[in-house]
């Protein structure tokens, strides 16, 4: 397999920094649609609560996901095991472990 | 104790703490809070330490009172304060201090809104509290006083003894039969549910001064047992009477040394106290859910008595050892295990048999001391006394804040302790220390008379936040408006307290169209919506910000759908406090899963809040539903009568829809490429096209399950749903046959407002079969909801409304992203739906829209000056006035009277001279307390005939229409009616100030009206008088003017004013008429200020409207546009002395504080012969828009048109009047009273054009009038009757043809002998010119003009002035004579 197709821009490690950063960007051009541009995003920042993101708004996050990593990381199958609860709950920084932990499962693989 | 119970709030109204703070402040710093008894309380007569002792000798005098905190906001529960007189005192006081630890615990939002599930238990004793006490001196007393006097005395005779007891009992006050209610004891805790709307369990208990914390226990098991979610404990005990001291000084009770000192070596007896504390609890898994701050957790209550083991006076150990042990035993620790308590707040009372019993208890619980492990002794009653049945309380609190804050208190005076405690592990300590230990754990004791003891185990949060508490104050609403985003960026660009100062009140209409709304208006928010301002494009909703540069509705003509959900995978309504407020009918029992009740539930719940939103004035223009929200919809409609659809719910049988096998999913994809997938499927079929992200299917559980899977591996987040029917789909058809028998029943009756159906994606049909037969298809065909958001959209709806739970509203935000669209939900999961209404009413007031937000604002009136309670139980003294006119007061003259003619004559002299002494003396006692009183105002142009000065519009001179001049009544008057009507209440008194002076509406005399007046007492000194609806100020009442007045300013920098004083009058600068033309000279203007002269007029308040003429001439010569203003407040104004007469001269100086867009501040001095008769602080004007233009019309309408004349002769004018205020204005200068009723007639929609074309049409006429010679001629003279024009009240009208068009801001009219025609068409309208151009046409021959000539149309692009949205418009005219149109 390539290792080029799953690896982050930054060429080498995958870090939790490095996807924080780009699911950020993503959020941010998300939100940009609402207008809402300096928002802080950090690791524990909740969709739902913090960025008032509804369940609808995560269809448009999961196509962002697929187009930046490829098919590695798998949103709709992430979450497909949230009740609805932990789903309204649920962190940037849950969706950032599972991107880390896709990328370097398939960069191992 | 299996369930353990949180407390959540806590207050105290006890000895030198009027609150919660300073009580621990005083516990914390060791503050000594015993004083002699104030007078009042006991007659100190009675204080004899030095004789032998009698029932009623009292060796002591010292104790804990709290007589100048007993003071108690009662307006602000509803209770007049003239009732308060007649009340039991502690009622109060456990009132004030139950609100404030609800207050404490997070207000009366936070407390559940099923009330049923609040309860309030008290601890008081029965003793013979002040109300009582003064009962019982009027009933008995006065009796057994006159009985006495007469055994003893015959000869007094029946009479006399009549006028004894007359006299005695006059000095208590006259008696009020009505109030009686406040001395049933048991009311401490009733009254408390009555006032604060709690219907749990509410009643006192009595266990002496284990009293508090068996009404703890009690409350414990209310919440154990759930009957009750929140629960209010406490004690109460407000008595010092002397009988309580008596009862104690018999049993030798009372420290002779008069200290209070527990557990010293030498303590001699207790010292009384007083004092009320409540603490709110609820089950600890509860508060943690909720998040509430947890003082400490209550884990274990005890309660036992001695049983015969003891006398009733002296306590037994046995009794109290078995109530600890309870308590630890339910909190399952062993007291006696190293560690276990960290603190012992003990009863106390410092009595050497209480002490010694006690701490042999504490021995013998909590086992002997060791090196390490010395928990800490200490008792609150060496600060405040022993407060009996409220010590248990008192020891609570103390105990839960050291809990909380890890602080160990002192003890006051147990420098020398007493020798027994080295029996027990504990310690007393003199200074504060912090509190290390693993789990802070406290015990409480209180062990009361006759052998009941009580105690309570305390212990941290298991997630203790310590910290000051957080108070949650009802959400506020920020609303400001202005002209334009620039100037609203301007209002924003200070500081974050000055922009909530400049807040709209939220039944305040707007100014202007471009407008921002902030619920709870953090820091955060602030900077956000500055942000979103300055940017400049519409933000509607996120974080509880909504800003509309131009509004979607309204005048911005965008259209209002209510939006009913379907069923949604969760339904958890909020709505209980809403349907309170509004006393609708609410009680669910919806399941999810269960279609038959859910959908029961989701149909319920949006009827309520359609019921509620309609009651906020918010009526939508179409209503629509996603999937059976439909049937919700056609019943808000009204095609369903609600109750038909009640009782097809009733008889639904859900298990008649469970179509088995079946299954539905959710996928994040958009229809077209969800039927792609299904096109090689047979079974599962698309059954929602929801929005572009989101679609629904529906199929046999497996398939569904499968294509589930086969999105998801695609990247597509889906999810199978929790419905078992199959809804939508041609899979119900063989189920269908009870709803189409249902269907079949059901009445159509003809909508009352268009409904949509996402069937066929437009309006329902009108036809009661085609209904029908769409309500089946409905339920065998997809939901389009997307295709029909978009048809909506397309017919120009711009907002829509959410009624019910779930993401119907998100639906429609993604299918309209990127356009210009409001989306708001009336229902939230995260609040109830009254704070979520006031989200949906402040978003759709952001866009234009005017809902009437008061049914949502809470129903207290604001603070006012607290009642001091009287306390006191003295004896009875009769005054100078009445001991002089009372028998027995004979001379050595008396006695000769009979034989001596001089003797009779000079005693009857010496008694008139006594007689005028004490008229005298007591004609300086205060004036009797303010009453409340309730009267009429008739305002009419006959009884008040100088209002005919004070009409805002010139008409014709002799015009008899009256009503078109619009007659108001000035401000300034009715702040001297208020005046007037406070003194009537309080006779004796002179109105010697006003406060908080508030204007909201105009009072128009015209047609005549009565205004309800009333005044209401709000403190000794000062009454809140208003005229219902219109005004209100509060008023100070003294028995004279105040004698020290201030000094008149001085100014420098100024210059003459460029007018004269006659000059604004005749030049109509100012409307008013000779009786309110007091400026007599305009003397001097300056950057900040001007001055003049006046002369009294003679009209009631005509003076101080003369001060607001000034102030308006200062505006004029300083502001460049929106010089119209009105007086809307004042924050004060104080006279220093009577009105000046008609003609007395004073100067006026005033001083301008402060100019914004919409607002100007000012003060003022009135001064008379150099010193300062009136002050006027905070007077405040609002600005209404106005230009130069405007201005001009209003001071001479006759000669003066708000329209230009184009080239061409036809008019336009442009609506440079954006807010409804000055619109409405505008409107009666411009319209007669026939015209003002059609235009009232007008739908709201296009009002604004009408009234539009209205103008420049009569502008034209009179344009034309005057070019042909007419002089004056007045807008109401002349009404257009079709394409005639018409002369009013004599006015001979021209013949002329008259036409008119209107568009957006812009109206246009003509004017000509012969045929015309005008037409408007936006310029950005396909084929603009065209269009306009055939409409002009058709406007002036008709639509089947055949002439065979063609006429002449001519056009011209017209664009609309700075200052209004920037558009442009072509507008095209015609007409038969050409030279009537110019060149």
């Amino acid at each position: 397999m390539s290792v080029d197709t799953t690896a982050p821009v930054t060429g080498g490690q995958v870090t939790e920094d490095t996807v924080l950063a780009e699911i950020s960007g993503m959020l941010r051009v998300l939100l940009d649609e609402y207008g809402l541009d300096d928002v802080e995003i950090t690791m524990d920042t909740r969709f739902h609560e913090d960025l008032e993101l509804e369940s609808i708004d995560l269809v448009s996050l999961s196509a962002d996901l697929k187009e930046r990593y490829g098919d590695e990381v798998n949103f709709a199958e992430f979450i497909a095991g949230f009740e609805l609860e932990e789903i309204i709950a649920m962190t940037v920084g849950q969706l950032v472990d599972h991107v880390v932990v896709s990328l370097r499962e398939a960069a191992r693989g | 104790m299996t369930t353990p119970v949180a407390i959540v709030g806590m207050s105290v109204l006890l000895p030198g703490a009027p609150d919660l703070d300073t009580y621990w402040r005083n516990i914390t710093t060791g503050v000594d809070a015993i004083t002699d008894v104030p007078a009042g309380r006991w007659d100190a007569d009675y204080y004899e330490p030095d004789l032998e002792r009698r029932a009623d000798r009292v060796y002591c005098r010292r104790g804990g009172f709290v007589d100048p905190l007993a003071e108690v906001d009662v307006v602000s529960f509803g209770i007049m304060p003239n009732s308060v007189a007649g009340t039991e005192p502690d009622q109060l006081i456990a009132l004030h201090v139950a609100a404030a630890a609800i207050t404490d615990a997070g207000g009366d939002r936070w407390l559940p809104a099923d009330r049923e599930r609040v309860g309030v238990i008290l601890g008081r004793g029965g003793y013979l509290t002040p109300a009582l006490a003064r009962l019982d001196q009027r009933v008995r007393t006065a009796r057994q006083l006159v009985r006495t006097l007469g055994q003893l005395m015959p000869e007094l005779g029946d009479d006399k003894l009549e006028q004894v007891r007359q006299a005695f009992s006059d000095q208590l006050g006259p008696d009020s039969p009505e109030s009686a209610i406040g001395l049933v004891p048991n009311l401490a805790a009733s009254r408390v549910a009555n006032r604060l709307d709690l219907r749990g369990p509410a009643y006192t208990v009595d266990a002496a001064c284990a009293s508090s914390l068996v009404a703890v226990d009690h409350a414990v098991r209310e919440l154990a047992d759930r009957r009750c979610d929140v629960m209010l404990a406490g004690g109460v005990h407000h008595c010092h009477d002397i009988t309580l001291w008596s009862v104690f000084t018999q049993l030798g009770a009372l420290s002779p040394s008069q200290r209070i000192r527990p557990f010293h070596r030498g303590a001699d007896g207790v010292l009384i106290g007083e004092g009320t504390g409540v603490v709110v609890l609820k089950r600890l898994a509860d508060a943690e859910r909720d998040g509430d701050r947890v003082y400490a957790v209550i884990t274990g209550t005890g309660v036992a008595s001695d049983g015969r083991t003891a006398s009733l006076v002296n306590p037994d150990t046995g009794g109290q050892v078995r109530a600890i042990r309870q308590a630890w035993l339910a909190a399952g620790t062993d007291p006696a295990e190293p560690g276990s308590i960290g603190l012992l707040e003990a009863h106390g009372t410092a009595t050497p048999a209480g002490d010694t019993a006690e701490l042999a208890t504490l021995a013998e619980v909590f086992g002997p001391a060791s090196a390490t492990d010395r928990p800490v002794i200490g008792s609150v009653k060496s600060m405040i006394g022993h407060t009996m049945p409220a010590a248990g309380v008192a020891a609570l609190v103390k105990a839960a804040l050291a809990v909380h804050h890890g602080v160990l208190p002192p003890t006051l005076h147990c420098d020398d302790p007493n020798p027994a405690l080295e029996a027990t592990r504990f310690q007393p300590i003199a200074e504060v220390r912090p509190w290390v230990g693993e789990v802070r754990r406290a015990g409480v004791n209180a062990f009361g008379f006759g052998g009941i003891n009580a105690h309570v185990v305390l212990e941290q949060a298991p997630n203790s936040r310590p910290g000051p508490a957080s108070v949650r104050e009802p959400e506020r609403v920020l609303r400001l408006s202005a002209a334009s985003p620039g100037h609203l960026a301007a209002m924003l660009d200070t500081d974050d307290a000055t922009v909530l100062a400049t807040g709209l009140d939220e039944r305040e209409a707007a100014t202007g169209p471009t407008r921002l709304g902030i619920v709870d208006p953090t820091p955060k928010r602030l900077a956000l919506a500055r942000k979103a301002v300055a940017k400049g494009k519409g933000w509607r909703g996120r974080n509880d910000v909504w800003f509309a540069p131009t509004p979607l509705l309204g005048d911005g003509g965008g259209k209002l759908a209510f939006l009913f959900p379907g069923l949604e995978a969760e339904f958890a309504p909020s709505v209980d406090a809403l349907a309170r407020r509004f006393g609708l009918d609410w009680t669910s029992d919806a399941l999810v899963g269960d279609v038959g009740r859910h959908g029961k539930g989701v149909f319920q719940l949006g009827r309520l809040l359609d019921t509620a939103l309609r009651r906020l004035g918010v009526r939508p223009d179409a209503v629509a539903g996603h999937s059976v929200g439909e049937w919700t919809a056609m019943a808000a409609g009204g095609i369903h009568a609600g109750h038909q659809v009640d009782a097809f719910l009733d008889r639904f049988d859900p298990d008649a829809l469970r179509v088995p096998g079946l299954a539905f999913a959710v996928l994040g994809a958009p229809a077209d490429r969800v039927l792609a997938v299904l096109a090689d499927q047979r079974d599962v079929v698309l059954s929602h096209d929801n929005a572009p992200s989101q679609s629904m299917v529906c199929g046999p559980a497996d398939a569904v399950e499968a294509l589930v899977l086969r999105f998801r591996a695609d990247g597509v987040i889906s999810q199978v749903l929790p419905f078992q029917s199959g809804f939508h789909t041609p899979m119900l058809a063989p189920y269908l046959d009870p709803i189409r028998r249902a269907a079949d029943g059901y009445d159509i009756n003809p909508s009352a407002v268009p409904v949509w159906s996402a069937t066929t994606a437009s309006e329902y049909p009108t036809d009661a079969d085609d209904v029908r037969d769409l309500f089946v298809r409905h339920l065998l065909e997809p939901v389009r909801f997307r295709p029909m958001v978009e048809a909506m959209h397309a017919a120009g709806f711009r907002a829509f409304v959410q009624l019910g739970v779930g993401q119907t509203g998100s639906l429609v935000a993604d299918t309209l992203q990127g356009r210009d669209t409001l989306v708001v939900s009336a229902h939230s999961p995260h609040r109830d739906g009254l704070d979520q209404l006031r989200r949906v009413v402040t978003a759709l007031w952001v866009d234009g829209a005017e809902p009437d937000v008061s049914p949502l604002l809470p129903t207290t009136p604001r603070r006012r000056a607290p009642v001091r309670l009287d306390l006191g139980g003295a004896l009875i003294s009769l005054d100078a006035r009445t001991r002089l006119r009372m028998p027995g007061q004979a001379s050595a003259l008396d006695g000769l009277v009979d034989g001596s003619p001089l003797a009779a004559e000079l005693s009857s002299l010496l008694r008139d001279t006594a007689d005028a002494a004490a008229e005298l003396l007591t004609a300086r006692r205060p004036a009797p307390a303010p009453t409340r009183l309730d009267s009429v105002l008739r305002v009419s142009v006959d009884t008040m005939p100088y209002l005919l000065d004070h009409c805002f519009f010139q008409q014709r001179p002799g015009w008899p229409d009256h009503v078109d001049s619009w007659p108001v009544v000035p401000a300034t008057t009715v702040i001297g009616h208020l005046m007037a009507f406070a003194e009537q209440a309080a006779p004796g008194r002179r109105a010697v100030a006003v406060h908080d002076v508030r204007l909201s509406q105009w009072i128009t005399a015209i047609p005549s009206v009565d205004v309800p007046v009333s005044v209401v007492p709000a403190g000794d000194d000062r009454v809140l008088a208003s005229f219902d609806g219109y005004s209100r100020a509060v008023v100070e009442l003294a028995p004279e003017f105040p004698a020290a007045a201030p000094a008149p300013w001085t100014f420098t920098g100024e210059r003459t004013p460029d007018l004269t004083a006659r000059e604004l009058y005749d030049e109509r600068w100012m409307f008013h008429g000779p009786r309110f033309q007091g400026v007599e000279e305009l003397t001097a203007i300056g950057a900040e200020h001007v001055r003049a002269r006046l002369v009294t007029p003679a009209a009631p308040g005509a003076l101080l409207d003369n001060v607001g003429q000034v102030l308006g001439y200062w505006i004029m010569a300083s502001l460049p546009d929106r010089t119209t203003v009105f007086p809307v407040a004042i924050r004060r104004i104080r006279f220093h002395g009577e009105h000046p007469a008609a003609g007395e001269r004073l100067e006026c100086l005033v001083r301008v504080t402060s100019v914004t867009d919409t607002a100007l501040t000012a003060d003022m001095q009135l001064v008379r012969g150099g010193r300062v008769w009136a002050e006027f602080d905070g007077w405040s004007d609002r600005r209404f828009d106005s230009d130069p233009n405007i201005r001009a019309n209003d001071r001479a309408p006759g000669r003066n048109t708000l329209s230009t004349v184009e080239e061409g002769g036809w008019t336009r004018v442009h609506e440079r009047w954006p807010d409804l205020a000055t619109r409405e204005l505008i409107m009666r200068n411009q319209l007669g009273s026939a015209e003002r009723e059609q235009y009232d007639a007008e739908p709201p929609r296009g009002k604004r054009q009408w009234l539009l074309g209205r103008i420049a049409a009569k502008d034209a006429v009179r344009r034309w009038m005057w070019d042909h010679g007419e002089g004056e001629v007045f807008p109401a003279e002349l009404l257009l009757r079709g394409k005639e024009v018409v002369g009013v009240h004599g006015r001979e009208a021209p013949a002329l043809t008259v036409s008119v068009a209107a568009h957006g801001e812009l109206g246009v009219g003509i004017a000509a002998r012969g045929r015309c025609g005008i037409a408007v068409e936006p310029a950005d309208a396909p084929d603009a010119e065209l269009k306009a151009t055939r409409a002009a046409l058709v406007a002036a021959f008709g639509a089947h003009h055949e002439d065979g000539a063609v006429p002449v149309v001519r056009s011209a692009r017209v664009g609309n002035p700075p200052g209004l949205p920037s558009r442009e418009y072509i507008v095209a005219w015609t007409a038969d004579d050409e030279r009537e149109m110019g060149t």
